[in-house]
């Protein structure tokens, strides 16, 4: 990950601030082209403008020297653990965009039971079980005092 | 400021009306839980009980209502300090120190802390209000977008506290959470950012965007930790601890006299409310305090200051809704509504003839709140558990409850999906030291901000300076944050000094 120059790039941080300005020129660029009226753009465009020079400043933070400290909190992680962070992302995407296709039901029972294996759970008897009980409770107990009804599929 | 013959009128009420304390600790327990659970709001956990209302005489009903209002303020600050989740927008401020110092295995000081300073608060607040009812309505009335906008201005301050070492990361955070909390139609009727997606309209959904940032992505990150306290001796829920922690508030009576009065006053100006007064209170806090560095690190005083400004807020919303019929926040609306069922209208006519019901009110919130006291003991005793649960299991749990607040809130996958996108982006930030907490004030801030900008704009006609000299209420609030401003810098200055003479001396 190194450059000629001596240094690093950390290219997380990279992506980061690459999505953060997409999104603010995505913005700007849209609230523009909506009108140019003050009333449109009197908090919009500054604050933008304002979010690009402070992306400048933070800039340089992103290729430290090879030698530098800075970015120590990544430290120790092995490429396991990054990838079950990104294991339970990806589970709780599906939650999300899945409750009211599959139902609530199996949509949280199948997060939980990857969850759990995720985040260390062993024990498959006790995975399965664990889950179970926690969906039937959390749909029926939640379900009384939320004012939507969840949709389900099995329960 | 007083009427005694009213105040008279208001014990004869409560004494004559034993339904009106019976009602008082359901609903405080009511509350408690409902605003324990990540995505119930204050105002779900008013508006599941509201029909239940409808065949009790008024001021029992009243007294349930404002009982969960007070039991629900707190009930958001026990997820907040054990797991870091906010349960209402109010307790933003108290997962600053709360949720690090229940990460050092002061959880239960935490609690303690956060209970004794809400009681307070709130007591103070209905004192304030008890004395301050109709000179706060007076003035209430002379507010306008230029004093809104100096408010939200106030609470940005706060991006400046909450940056940390990282200066311009801190910064463009909070710029990036201003930004994303104009998307949707603004009040001209510009509709930008949506991306064609039709409930962007009304804005990025807030508290679901709330729990990802704060909450979610740190459970996420938690994944390769076994418990939330790493060492097993300090996972005991100690009740003397918790007693502790009551004490520990205790010697701080001017952060709790602080953060009171600015719940009071920015809690009774509507549509603001307890949500930015927490920030403002811990800002200012962490401003004047000779330890301000150590905020956001587990500091006792970052949670004293946060929940006694958010109990307060309810005191000052009250004051509001009874004096002017104006509901502030949703909580006060859900209590205009009760007044509506029973065929009574607020406002200043309500306030004018029935100043011993308004009373009766006051009262028997300074009950509620002694009673908050020993109900909310017995309550962080047991919440307190939640550590000692192995986070393999809390992990995925918490994350699908925070996923059906989320859609309980929107009532449709608009909350999961806010809440799964803020997740990945709050961890991505948490990461690279990015402060998410200036993204969550940021985005809680930006439509208020812009919205006050435009009505500003209007009003004067593009000349802020000529309109601003002409708004006193404004140049004041102006004047408070420059002078706190200044203060700071005074105080900075004198400890540099003393460090530096310190130094000198021990060389």
């Amino acid at each position: 990950m190194s450059t000629k120059s001596g240094r690093k790039v950390i290219w997380g941080h990279l992506i980061l601030l690459t999505v953060i300005t997409g999104v603010v020129v995505a913005y700007l660029l849209d609230a523009r082209g909506v009108s140019l009226r003050t009333n449109n753009l009197l908090l919009v465009q500054p604050a933008a403008i304002l979010a690009f020079v402070l992306a400048a400043f933070v800039l340089p933070g992103i290729f430290p020297r090879a030698d530098a400290a800075e970015e120590a909190e990544t430290e120790g992680e092995t490429r396991g653990d990054l990838v079950r962070v990104f294991i339970l992302i990806a589970a709780l995407a599906g939650l999300a965009f899945s409750l009211e296709v599959v139902g609530f039901d199996i949509a949280t029972f199948a997060f939980m039971v990857i969850g759990l294996a995720v985040c260390g759970e062993r024990r498959w008897w006790a995975n399965l079980l664990f889950s179970a009980v926690f969906t039937v409770v959390l749909i029926y107990g939640y379900g009384t005092i939320t004012p939507f009804p969840f949709p389900l599929t099995i329960l | 400021m007083i009427e005694l013959n009213s105040v008279s009128g208001a014990f004869t009420l409560l004494s004559s009306d034993i339904n009106a304390w019976l009602y008082l600790l359901p609903g405080l327990a009511i509350g408690l839980v409902f605003g324990a659970m990540p995505g119930i709001s204050i105002t779900m956990a008013m508006a599941f009980a509201l029909p239940a209302t409808l065949y009790m005489e008024f001021l029992p009903a009243i007294v349930f209502l404002t009982a969960i209002y007070t039991g629900a303020g707190f009930g958001g600050s026990v997820p907040a300090v054990l797991m870091g989740i906010p349960g209402t927008s109010s307790a933003v401020a108290t997962t600053f120190d709360g949720y690090p110092m229940a990460r050092k295995g002061q959880h239960s000081e935490a609690l303690g802390i956060a209970l004794a300073s809400s009681v307070i608060g709130c007591l103070a607040s209905y004192v304030m209000l008890f004395v301050l009812i109709v000179p706060i309505s007076g003035v209430v009335l002379k507010l306008g977008p230029l004093e809104m906008f100096a408010v939200a201005v106030w609470g940005m301050l706060l991006l400046g506290s909450l940056a940390g070492t990282q200066m311009s990361r801190g910064l463009l955070a909070g710029t990036f959470g201003v930004l994303l909390g104009t998307v949707g139609m603004n009040t001209a009727g510009f509709v930008r950012g949506t991306i064609g997606i039709p409930w962007l309209l009304d804005g990025v959904p807030q508290i679901p965007a709330m729990m990802g940032l704060l909450a979610a992505s740190q459970l996420i990150g938690l994944i390769n930790t076994t418990y939330l306290i790493e060492d097993e001796g300090s996972r005991n829920i100690s009740f003397a601890k918790i007693l502790g922690g009551v004490r520990q508030a205790f010697r701080y009576p001017t952060i709790i006299f602080r953060g009171s009065l600015i719940g009071v006053i920015i809690g009774a100006i509507p549509g603001v409310g307890s949500s930015i007064s927490n920030l403002l209170s811990y800002s200012e806090t962490k401003r004047n305090a000779a330890d301000g560095d150590t905020f956001g690190q587990g500091n006792p005083k970052g949670v004293i200051a946060a929940e006694a400004a958010n109990s307060s807020s309810e005191g000052g919303a009250m004051a509001t809704m009874l004096a002017l019929g104006i509901p502030g926040g949703g909580a006060t609306a859900i209590l205009l509504a009760a007044f509506a069922m029973h065929n009574i209208v607020g406002g200043p006519s309500f306030i004018a003839h029935n100043k011993d019901i308004v009373y009766a009110v006051i009262f028997s919130n300074f009950a509620q709140a002694v009673l908050l006291f020993f109900v909310g003991l017995g309550f962080v005793y047991v919440a307190g558990y939640v550590v000692r649960v192995p986070l393999r299991f809390l992990i995925p749990s918490v994350l699908v409850v925070s996923t059906f607040g989320a859609y309980a809130i929107e009532g449709s996958s608009a909350g999961p999906i806010t809440l799964w996108v803020f997740s990945v982006l709050g961890w991505a930030m948490v990461r690279y030291g990015y402060p998410v907490a200036a993204a969550v004030v940021g985005l809680l801030l930006g439509s208020l901000l812009e919205g006050n900008l435009l009505r500003t704009n209007q009003i004067s006609g593009g000349d802020f300076i000529g309109y601003g000299l002409e708004r006193p209420w404004a140049l004041v609030i102006f004047a408070l944050m420059l002078g706190s401003i200044l203060l700071q810098v005074i105080s900075k200055r004198r400890r540099v000094k003393q460090a530096a003479l310190a130094a000198a001396q021990t060389g």
